[in-house]
């Protein structure tokens, strides 16, 4: 637990100092907190039919948010260390596979997934002011359900995508460009949101919960098979 | 504290290290030499436990590297190829997150003495993109030695250093030497290698030689001497017919023999100058440079791989 704490403080300090990551965790939350409630805006004077479908697409934004967040750090997370050299002294300490991984997975996860809900938090602000009240189907369970408990699950997964392909590139902007990519199968279970191809109920929530579970699992696994942390020394230049 | 046996390496075809056995005592500072791409840096990751080996093992301060490789990395100390820091983060910070991965108690009290020891507590909260390359080398050092390890991997230690520098990371390792550390050098450095070293192993893919500076010369040298002349001229070189003279040359007022065997050759010699009318000031043994003996056995070494 001492070591996973070391990696996810340090990997915040370096981030901080990045321009580029602090834009991206910033500059997003804003632009789609305040589109969304441009939606609801835009809809306040619509039948409730339309304004429940623009509702809809408002809320979906706050399930993308905490996907899309960490990418830049997670990107930065191996490929950086390979770029500064230090992921051989850093494989030279007794950490161990699983815990590096797990910090790094951490660092750029919580802080995405505490933006995403402070977003969410100032959208409800925005269109109570908006509306004069808040609407049933925002503050609905299955809709709280998977702004506050799908979303780490969908973050993490997002993140540990990217983290396989960081461990995988040599070069920093190759490993940005491949994290966009890496978003896409987190945002697949968005599309059902969207699409409404499904009643999001309880029932939908839970089983969506259990297969993203299922799904975190064997893609942390994955990656720590993938890690091969003599082939990223070896090859590594 | 640190014993190979039969310690290899190979990376698809490639041999990187093949049959290494070696021993580094408590308190001894064994250098590896051995020229670029001879399995030096491949060795110093084995015994650090970042690649493992595909034939023999090794053990380190008591822990084998193949079976408990997790004891082995707390127990060892390594400076790396090149420093590897986070160029972001301060030197402190640097020294905190290493020690917090090794499980440091004390770590401010042990960065606070590290940094002042190096002196870098003047520099601690600048990035360390902002440092010297001497003052990043010795902060590396500095990570090395945070958890109090006994023994130090050290590859390439001065490379690239200013000479002031590098005569204090010496310096430094003459110091960890006489707290009894274990110490492994890797150089390409010579005279760092002669002056730090208890033994030398000379590497390339294999171990060629083992010894202390002294012995490795003595071994691999041959034997030389120089005889000082009142009366040098050319005709003595041509009339050194003797079977114990294997060459010479003369050089000013000196003449450089080579011969056979030191006890048995040398009356011979003397005998056979003053035969030769020549008026003797002073016979010496002429000792062969670490060099002169390090390029002859990698040459050798060349051929046989040839």
């Amino acid at each position: 637990m001492r070591r996973i704490r070391a990696i996810v403080k340090r990997e915040w300090e370096e981030a901080v100092r990045i321009k580029m990551v602090l834009f991206s965790v910033s500059f997003l939350p804003l632009f789609l907190t305040g589109f969304a409630s441009y939606l609801v805006w835009q809809g306040r004077n619509l039948p409730p039919q339309a304004q429940a479908a623009l509702l809809n697409t408002a809320l979906v934004y706050f399930l993308v948010l905490p996907v899309v967040i960490p990418l830049s750090i997670a990107a930065y997370s191996i490929v950086g260390e390979k770029e500064q050299g230090t992921l051989e002294p850093l494989l030279a300490t007794p950490i161990r596979d699983w815990e590096l991984f797990l910090g790094k997975a951490l660092a750029p996860m919580v802080p995405g997934i505490l933006i995403s809900w402070a977003a969410f938090c100032l959208f409800l602000v925005a269109t109570g002011f908006i509306l004069g009240h808040i609407p049933a189907r925002i503050v609905s369970l299955p809709w709280l359900l998977s702004i506050f408990v799908l979303t780490p699950f969908l973050a993490l997964f997002a993140v540990l995508v990217t983290m396989i392909v960081s461990s995988r590139t040599s070069d920093t902007r190759a490993a940005y460009q491949f994290s966009s990519l890496a978003a896409i199968p987190a945002l697949i279970p968005l599309l059902v949101y969207t699409g409404k191809l499904v009643n999001i109920d309880l029932k939908f929530v839970g089983i969506e919960g259990g297969l993203l579970l299922v799904a975190d699992a064997l893609t942390f696994l994955f990656a720590l098979k993938l890690f091969g942390r003599e082939e990223i020394i070896t090859r590594w230049r | 504290m640190i014993r190979t046996q039969g310690l290899g390496r190979r990376f698809g075809e490639k041999v990187a290290v093949e049959g290494l056995d070696l021993e580094a005592r408590e308190g001894e500072v064994l250098a590896l030499l051995g020229p670029n791409g001879a399995g030096k840096t491949t060795t110093v990751r084995m015994l650090s436990c970042i690649l493992s080996p595909t034939s023999g093992t090794a053990w380190v301060a008591g822990h084998s590297i193949t079976a408990e490789p997790g004891a082995v990395r707390q127990a060892v100390g390594v400076l790396t190829e090149s420093p590897g820091l986070y160029r972001r983060l301060s030197a402190r910070r640097n020294l905190e997150f290493f020690g917090e991965l090794y499980g440091v108690r004390d770590i401010k009290d042990r960065v606070e003495k590290y940094l002042r020891f190096f002196g870098l507590w003047e520099r601690r909260n600048d990035p360390v993109g902002t440092l010297s390359k001497g003052m990043r080398q010795k902060l590396a050092l500095a990570r090395a030695l945070l958890h109090d390890p006994k023994v130090l991997l050290l590859d390439e230690p001065t490379a690239g250093l200013d000479p002031e520098s590098a005569r204090a990371v010496r310096d430094f390792i003459q110091e960890l030497k006489a707290e009894g550390r274990t110490v492994l050098l890797c150089t390409h450095n010579l005279p760092e290698a002669e002056e730090l070293a208890d033994r030398i192993a000379l590497l390339r893919t294999r171990l060629i030689a083992l010894g202390t500076p002294r012995e490795l010369k003595e071994r691999f040298s041959g034997a030389r001497v120089v005889v000082e002349l009142l009366n040098p001229h050319e005709g003595l070189v041509g009339a050194l017919d003797l079977p114990e003279v294997r060459g010479a040359k003369l050089e000013g007022n000196e003449l450089w023999v080579e011969i056979t065997d030191p006890r048995h050759s040398v009356p011979a010699l003397v005998r056979r100058l003053v035969e030769l009318g020549a008026e003797i000031l002073e016979v010496r043994r002429a000792e062969a440079s670490l060099e002169e003996v390090y390029l002859k056995l990698m040459e050798g070494s060349k051929d046989a791989a040839d």
